[in-house]
């Protein structure tokens, strides 16, 4: 059993290195829980590469929890460089990052006017020094748009986030058969659960599926904002922190990762 | 007066046969029987000068329009690109004579002693510096721009030149003329200063290049940018300066000249980097027939202190600076509005409280950061959207049911209500309405979409309450 499992890992690190083809590896973010860094390649958030979120239902218009749910997972970066926001609509509301501990100051935000031009943009700040990380709001990533933005993130280490967004209204693109995504994550709000003494709604939760990881494995679990809307917010090692794990089971056998809160 | 036609212009030819300007038409019809005459028209006449105006920025930018037929070029700093001012004077005229236009030229220290040589003195007079003086004696008083009342006066007195104006002691001179007078003889010799409102705001940040052949080839056109521009920054090198604003200007041979302009957030003065901001926009100047020379000018210079050439720069010279020419790129890509970071505003109104700064400019004002412990959505509407078939008890609890867009949404928890009203304090009293008073819930419904709702103007029991939902919580 360990013999395979041993094998096992040295054929990940063989395709690994194949796949990384010689370019310095540019790190992880863990989220600082091991069930679920445990998933993801290298034990957290692949640096140096681009991840998508996606919404679910009206969210995918709306975009509320996912572009807040990239914003708490790219927190940690904010902290190291600039960030760069491309937005399609013109709705995103600085104070509601500032309470959620992420932190407005070090954001610039551009109003792209069309896809191309979102597409564009994002590449050109993933290849600047002294950003760390560059959210965009787009309908699609094609295969070549994709391969673009993995070479854009692999020139600096720069980490993306594609925000999938469609028109209000709209019914959206097709979705694309192939894409070089190091990971997708579907968000959804989940209801919060205020502490028994408190009025009101509790701190923000997320219900996240990692539907594609390369080189890692699948999960889904519920996170939380972690401190949110406090004097703390932000002052935590990573701003989001799990809550439950909704995992398929067969994988990773439940281990009742829950932590006190 | 009477109302009568008069003269406001002669041709050289008429007035070889004794016509001038001024006279009666009357008067000039019965010395030249054959004589025509054409309508003035003072706006085009202006126009005209203006155009010339901007014809003349090939020479020096600072250009001011002297009205009506007659304008001021401010050559300080950039006569040695013609290899002196005589050479500039020789170019020049050649220049004006091609376009076919009568001139008088004179270069002074001056603008007064320019307007008195160039009007009364020999045509081409260059005065040598601080020689003005010697070259005005001979002229009449009315080389000094006086007004007509004072040249009338100075004319009865039997002051025929200006020399004899100069040799009067002060006091009387202006008792007796007036100041204006006293101020203009003092403009012309240099004891006081004239301010001249130039076309462009004057920079002595210009560089120029001038070609052999016309040129109109977009890679000529690219080329002579990055040309011209490093000519410019090697000068703001030299001087230890940087500027925020590059306008570059293409003189074609019709004497039209398209211009671009680029900005940079921080001064600067790489001429590869301002360049390149400028290619993209090159193919939106038309060359026309060719382009004769270009001149570019740097605008809001400041002192940029030299920066030491890093090491390992060698693998790449985008490494130097990363931040600014990305936001330079981008601003002069999208424009500046698209392009902002997010700061606080003083304002409890929510839309008021967010202001937007260009992304390297540094807060001026000092304002409080936005408070972390109220909850507030990460996505604002520009317009507050409409909630309809609201259930909620009056007259201030939170709705325990709503639609919007379509959907039904029950409410499980809700925090509020926060009370936002309006600035009155900003306002006039007259403006100051309950209607302005919105009450702000934060509700979750059982699906954990999170809501930032609320209800418009104070509770009136015979008016239904409106609902309107204005951000989304995470």
């Amino acid at each position: 059993m360990s013999g395979s499992r041993g094998r096992l890992a040295a054929i990940r690190a063989t395709i690994a290195a194949l796949e990384a083809g010689g370019r310095p590896d540019a790190g992880v973010l863990p989220f600082g829980d091991e069930g679920l860094d445990g998933r993801l390649p290298g034990g957290g958030l692949a640096l140096g590469r681009w991840h998508e979120i996606v919404g679910v239902g009206l969210e995918a218009e709306t975009s509320a929890a996912p572009s807040a749910f990239a914003a708490l997972m790219a927190a940690p970066l904010a902290k190291k460089g600039e960030a760069v926001w491309v937005l399609r609509r013109d709705d995103l509301w600085a104070p509601g990052l500032e309470g959620l501990g992420f932190p407005p100051e070090r954001l610039i935000q551009v109003c792209a006017r069309d896809e191309a031009e979102a597409l564009a943009v994002m590449e050109d700040a993933l290849g600047t020094v002294g950003v760390s990380a560059v959210f965009g709001e787009v309908e699609a990533v094609d295969l070549t748009a994709g391969r673009r933005l993995q070479l854009a993130c692999e020139r600096r280490g720069t980490t993306g986030f594609v925000i999938k967004r469609r028109p209000f209204g709209g019914t959206g693109k097709a979705e694309a058969a192939g894409s070089v995504t190091a990971s997708r994550w579907r968000v959804k709000s989940a209801p919060s659960e205020p502490a028994a003494d408190e009025f009101g709604l509790g701190a923000p939760r997320f219900e996240v599926a990692l539907e594609r990881c390369r080189g890692g494995r699948t999960g889904a679990w519920i996170l939380e904002a972690d401190r949110a809307y406090s004097w703390e917010a932000g002052d935590v090692a990573h701003p989001l922190r799990l809550v439950a794990d909704l995992g398929d089971r067969e994988l990773a056998p439940a281990s009742g990762r829950r932590r006190a809160a | 007066m009477k109302q009568a036609r008069r003269l406001a212009a002669v041709s050289r030819e008429a007035m070889a046969l004794g016509l001038h300007a001024g006279q009666k038409a009357t008067d000039a019809a019965a010395l030249v029987p054959d004589l025509v005459t054409a309508d003035a028209e003072p706006e085009a006449d202006a126009e005209a000068l203006r155009a010339l105006v901007d014809w003349c920025v090939r020479f020096s930018p600072a250009v001011a329009a002297d009205a009506p037929d007659g304008l001021f070029l401010d050559i300080s700093g950039v006569s040695h690109l013609w290899g002196g001012e005589a050479g500039m004077l020789a170019d020049f005229r050649a220049r004006l004579a091609d376009n076919g236009l009568p001139f008088r030229l004179a270069i002074a220290d001056t603008p007064g002693a320019a307007w008195a040589l160039a009007h009364y003195g020999p045509d081409g007079t260059i005065a040598s510096p601080g020689w003005q003086g010697e070259l005005l004696r001979p002229l009449p008083p009315q080389a000094l721009r006086l007004d007509p009342d004072a040249a009338a006066q100075i004319q009865r007195l039997g002051l025929r030149r200006v020399g004899q104006l100069m040799e009067i002691a002060r006091a009387p001179l202006g008792r007796r003329f007036g100041r204006a007078t006293l101020e203009r003889l003092d403009q012309a010799l240099g004891r006081s200063a004239e301010a001249l409102a130039f076309r462009r705001p004057a920079t002595p940040w210009v560089a120029r290049l001038a070609f052999f052949e016309p040129i109109s080839a977009p890679e000529d056109m690219a080329r002579v940018t990055e040309d011209v521009t490093a000519r410019l920054c090697a000068r703001l090198e030299r001087e230890g300066r940087g500027g925020r604003r590059f306008e570059i200007a293409f003189h074609r041979v019709d004497g039209k000249t398209p211009s671009l302009a680029v900005g940079l957030s921080l001064a600067g003065r790489d001429a590869r980097r301002i360049a390149r901001l400028l290619q993209p926009r090159l193919e939106t100047v038309d060359p026309g027939f060719g382009i004769e020379s270009v001149t570019i000018c740097a605008y809001a210079v400041e002192a940029v202190s030299g920066r030491q050439a890093r090491l390992d720069a060698g693998q790449d010279p985008a490494v130097e600076d990363g931040l600014a020419p990305l936001v330079d790129r981008l601003v002069n890509r999208l424009g500046p509005t698209r392009v902002f970071r997010a700061r606080p505003r003083e304002s409890h109104v929510p839309e008021l409280s967010v202001g937007r700064d260009l992304p390297l400019e540094t807060p001026t004002a000092e304002t409080p950061p936005w408070d972390r412990e109220t909850p507030r959505p990460v996505r604002l509407f520009r317009q507050p959207e409409p909630l309809e078939a609201v259930i909620a008890l009056t007259p201030d609890d939170p709705p325990s049911q709503f639609r919007w867009r379509g959907r039904v949404h029950r409410v499980r928890r809700a925090e509020g209500p926060e009370r936002i009203a309006r600035e009155w304090w900003k306002q006039d009293i007259g403006d100051v309405s309950v209607r302005h008073v919105r009450d702000y819930y934060r509700v979750e419904d059982t699906g954990g979409g999170r809501f930032w709702l609320f209800r418009s103007g104070l509770y009136q029991p015979d008016e239904p309450a409106r609902w309107w939902l204005h951000g989304l919580f995470p």
